[in-house]
């Protein structure tokens, strides 16, 4: 059943601040300079507003670098859950299918023990209504998470859809919302444009129908500075590459985030690298998203959320492509 | 887990990122500043892995003394006052001069002020310089002779407002990648005109209206030509020539014996391509020149940078947005350390050591008396000076001129010949294998600073997590180094505290405090307190009144190629490593990434030596001979050799010649004469 209570950002930090005990608590927060990123109560203001964090939002369970294994003479200790459980708000719509594509990901056929300690009794929290940047509305995702925060322009409204998010928000001040979510809310949600995902659903079937020759990749990967930030922000991107460092007696092992757009990334011992052009790994990073994942695990896993286009330093984020290649090739037949 | 906002250590462009440190204090991983006027949420590759070497196991954590041949570990005291002990001695036998100190790029502005106030206040030498020497003291000296002021003139952010780009001796998406990208967008989006002289075929030759491949070292040649194109059909900004300049008739005289013909003899390009070059840049309403280290890196390295201001000058692109002269520094803080005055001829702010006035406010500021008159050393007169054995010792702070000098095995012969050498460092180096005495040093993570990027903009850097074992920030290292020589005025309770100082005694930085660089950085000139920065130089007039037309006439690189030895061998970085691959190479993506030594050659030149990619040859010059692995590509034109500097194992230096520019003292790392053979 779902639970709906009105908070005002007090009672929103209040909430945050009483979950901490038992919480890692992750929110948005504003650093130094203004920047928006994903951090601790004290670490900086609560910054709810403003859509989609830089960063990707899925580094609270999948950071960049992070200790997996410790080899002591015989001994081998694995990486161990974290005390406290994490508590992450700031996820948008997009993000929450993100997240959701890649529980599966990293849950369905192996499963990779690192990210479920940090992923298994989480709390999700999206983010969403009147709040974007510029005064942009963002979508309610209404699902793929535990709560959600959906602002009214004044107030937020939390919206809790499963019993742990029930129990979370029965702890919560604020008074309850009887009505449920008003209905000029999920309208507005609803007659959201569905543009950008009608581009990438017609460049995912050029892909797929093999209408997109090489000369188009050839002049895409001319402009890309192989800076690989549009996988290092992607919260589907899940690449690692895994290396050892000695620390004091011990050896650790650690993953950090690897990048196909890397000519090493697919290099063989032999030297023979199979993705060996910079035309070939341009096609790869948007090929995989939009059709190789279609056929492997059955939807399109670029879901929107916008981080590649915004770090991209030379304007070739996903959707910026698609954009051209739709542009070129859509109407050939 | 905390974030602390801090500027990229790599290049001079000045990116501002967060660094990410988890709860034991351990670097791991950046988040890109999406506030910042440079960065923008933006990173480059080695932006985004910046914190991978500082917790690397290899770092020095610990001070060491040579002793009976070996290094062993000693406390601060033992090592700091064996470094005073030392250095007195040699100085009280030899003389002040026979002791140098090379700053480093590396290290902060007050680091950089702290170790030219340590050689001049306290060791009484001018013997202070460092590695700008070796890729832009001939923009500094150029540009001072032409404009007044030896720095970019304009900004970043005008990289995306001209309309026309000539650049040229730079690989800027590999090198300054956001500046790179910055063209990009703009060639793509506003489609401005975009030019590439270069040899090689780099990534913004792709994109380029018109990419001229000049032979290595005739820019003198190509840039005196297409200003004769200019003149002759009457292009030139006749305006601004005649209220702003000075000596055009020089130069109009110069540059009429270079009509394109002549000209596309010496460089080895159609005429035509000078004419159109000329005339696309000459069209434009905001034309920029971009130049780095094929301009500098040349006996003719200082004729190259004031060819570069002549032809701006000619076309009246100085001092308004999306114009200018444009020299992209390469270290983070080589800019700053210049104009710290780490250099052997000025105090900070380009302040002249021969100026009696400039030493006297010097002796009065730095309680002192009787600075050294002469103009000292630089880096590369001061191995000269070594291996004549006129140097008996040097204090290198974060150098490695084993890989970085020209001619490695000079070098060694060099550091062979001292009596003493100090080398203060985060990592051992070649060059620590010759140390008497090595200093840990913090890294950039460790310590609070500034660093002011190619654009002048001096912006902060923080300290993330405690130094590493007992290494200590280069600052704290050379005022106890001052302290135990019996100085007293180098005692500072922050680094903020000797900004202060500089802001004293240093008028272009007479306004920056750490309160105003908060968040974000100053541009200098910033000479007061409430003075906002000077996003681009020479509006109203130039630094030095008028702007100086100073022509040169063309002169062939010290070395050409021969029966010999028929290629012309060029050297310089790639996109993955910086430098003597001291961090990169402890950095887990970026050494995969580049692994081994390569030389980059044409396919018509690999197929004529049966050389097939990926093959191990051998490149030989006069000097010696390496081992790298063949790379098959048209980014080499025929005839032409490209090597990066990075590796040890394979030290591209070893072959690279030691010859200066006359004024400069630059090495020209871009052309020397070398042969490759199958190994």
């Amino acid at each position: 059943m779902l639970l709906m209570k009105s908070l005002t950002l007090g009672e929103i930090d209040s909430l945050l601040r009483s979950l901490e005990p038992d919480y890692d608590v992750r929110v948005p927060i504003r650093l130094h300079d203004g920047t928006r990123a994903l951090g601790g109560l004290d670490e900086g203001p609560l910054a709810l507003a403003g859509g989609r964090i830089p960063q990707k939002i899925t580094s609270v369970f999948f950071p960049q670098m992070e200790t997996v294994l410790t080899m002591s003479g015989a001994a081998v200790e694995m990486q161990r859950p974290p005390a406290r459980q994490l508590f992450v708000a700031g996820f948008t719509a997009q993000d929450a299918d993100c997240l959701e594509f890649i529980d599966r990901f990293y849950g369905e056929n192996f499963r990779d023990d690192p990210y479920f300690n940090k992923r298994r009794g989480a709390v999700i929290a999206c983010v969403s209504g009147r709040c974007g940047p510029d005064g942009e509305f963002l979508k309610i995702a209404g699902k793929n998470c535990d709560i959600e925060l959906i602002c009214d322009g004044e107030k937020y409204l939390l919206a809790a859809y499963t019993a742990n998010g029930r129990r979370l928000a029965q702890k919560a001040g604020g008074r309850e919302a009887p009505g449920g979510l008003p209905a000029k809310l999920q309208t507005e949600s609803d007659n959201l444009s569905t543009d950008d995902l009608e581009l990438i659903r017609t460049a995912s079937r050029l892909l797929l129908e093999q209408k997109v020759p090489d000369e188009f990749w050839q002049t895409i990967s001319d402009r890309c500075i192989a800076c690989t930030s549009c996988n290092l922000v992607c919260p589907t991107c899940t690449c690692f590459d895994v290396f050892d460092r000695k620390c004091g007696d011990a050896v650790r092992r650690w993953r950090v985030w690897d990048s196909c757009q890397l000519d090493g990334f697919m290099r063989e011992a032999s030297g023979h690298n199979p993705m060996g052009t910079e035309s070939l790994r341009t096609r790869r990073r948007i090929h995989h998203k939009l059709a190789a994942d279609v056929v492997r695990w059955g939807q399109l896993t670029c879901l929107l959320c916008g981080r590649c286009d915004e770090v991209c330093p030379t304007g070739i984020g996903i959707k910026a492509v698609c954009r051209e290649m739709v542009a070129k090739y859509a109407d050939a037949g | 887990m905390k974030r602390v906002l801090t500027t990229c250590p790599y290049c001079g462009t000045g990116c501002m990122f967060y660094l990410v440190v988890d709860d034991d204090g351990t670097l791991v991983g950046v988040e890109p500043s999406t506030e910042h006027v440079v960065a923008k949420g933006q990173l480059c590759l080695k932006g985004w892995n910046a914190y991978h070497f500082v917790n690397h196991p290899d770092r020095l954590m610990e001070p060491m003394v040579r002793k009976n041949g070996r290094l062993h570990t000693v406390s601060w005291e033992d090592a700091l006052d064996h470094v005073v002990d030392r250095l007195g001695r040699i100085q009280a036998e030899h003389g002040n001069d026979s002791v140098a100190f090379f700053s480093s790029a590396k290290t902060t502005n007050e680091e950089n002020y702290l170790m030219m106030k340590l050689a001049r206040a306290v060791f009484k030498t001018n013997n202070v310089d460092h590695c700008a020497r070796l890729c832009h003291s001939s923009t500094v000296v150029g540009l001072a002779a032409t404009f007044g002021s030896g720095a970019m003139t304009n900004s970043i952010s005008c990289m995306e407002q001209a309309d026309c780009i000539l650049v040229t001796g730079s690989n800027t998406t590999e090198q300054h990648p956001l500046i790179g990208s910055r063209i990009i967008e703009n060639v793509v989006k506003r489609k401005a005109r975009l030019i590439v002289a270069d040899n090689r075929k780099i990534r913004l030759a792709r994109l380029a209206d018109i990419h001229v491949r000049p032979n290595n070292g005739t820019d003198v040649a190509f840039l005196n030509s297409i200003m004769n194109v200019i003149i002759s059909e009457g292009l030139q900004d006749r305006r601004f020539v005649e209220s702003r300049t000075e000596n055009y008739e020089q130069l109009k005289r110069v540059v009429s014996g270079y009509p394109p013909a002549v000209a596309a003899d010496i460089c080895g390009i159609p005429p035509q391509e000078i004419i159109d070059v000329a005339r696309m840049f000459a069209a434009a309403e905001k034309a920029m020149i971009v130049y780095s280290m094929g301009i500098t890196q040349h006996t003719h390295g200082v004729d190259n940078v004031k060819s570069c201001a002549n032809l701006a000058m000619l076309t009246g692109n100085v001092g308004r947005p999306g114009t200018g002269v444009n020299p992209l520094r390469g270290q983070n803080n080589v800019q700053g350390a210049c104009d710290m005055g780490a250099l052997p001829n000025v105090y900070s702010g380009y302040q002249k050591v021969t100026d009696p006035g400039v030493r006297k406010k010097f002796e009065k500021e730095w309680g002192v008396d009787s600075l050294p008159r002469q103009v000292g050393y630089t880096v590369t007169t001061a191995v000269n000076a070594a291996a004549e054995g006129r140097l008996k010792a040097v204090y290198i702070m974060g150098e490695n001129p084993v890989i970085s000098d020209p001619d490695q095995n000079h070098v060694r012969a060099a550091l062979d010949k001292l009596d003493f050498i100090v080398v203060q460092d985060i990592f051992h180096t070649p060059t620590s294998d010759y140390a008497d005495v090595i200093l840990p040093a913090a890294s950039y993570a460790e310590k609070d600073g500034t660093f002011t990027s190619t654009e002048r903009r001096v912006q902060r850097i923080r300290k993330a997590i405690k130094p590493l074992g007992l290494a200590r920030a280069d600052w704290r290292i050379l005022c106890e180094v001052a302290r135990r020589a019996g100085y007293r005025k180098m005692d500072y309770g922050s680094a903020s505290d000797i900004m202060d100082e500089i802001a004293a005694v240093t008028p272009i930085y007479g306004g920056v405090s750490y309160d105003r660089i908060d968040q974000v950085g100053l541009q200098w000139p910033c000479p007061q307190k409430d003075h906002p920065g000077t996003p681009v130089l020479h509006g109203g007039s130039f630094s030095r009144g008028l702007g100086m037309f100073s022509p040169a006439e063309y002169r062939p690189s010290m070395e050409l190629p021969d029966e010999e030895y028929p290629f012309v061998l060029s050297t310089g970085r790639c996109y993955f490593h910086w430098h003597t691959r001291t961090m990169t190479g402890r950095s887990q993506l970026l050494e995969r990434e580049e692994r081994f030594s390569y030389v980059e050659i044409s396919p018509e030149d690999a197929a004529q030596l049966r050389i097939k990619d990926r093959d191990w040859v051998h490149v030989a010059t006069r000097r010696g001979e390496v081992r790298a692995m063949a790379r098959v590509t048209d980014v080499a034109k025929k005839g032409v050799l490209f090597m990066t500097f990075h590796f040890e194992e394979e030290p591209a230096n070893l072959l690279t010649i030691n010859a200066l520019d006359p004024v400069a003292k630059i090495p020209e790392y871009k052309v020397c004469a070398a042969r490759i053979r199958c190994c």
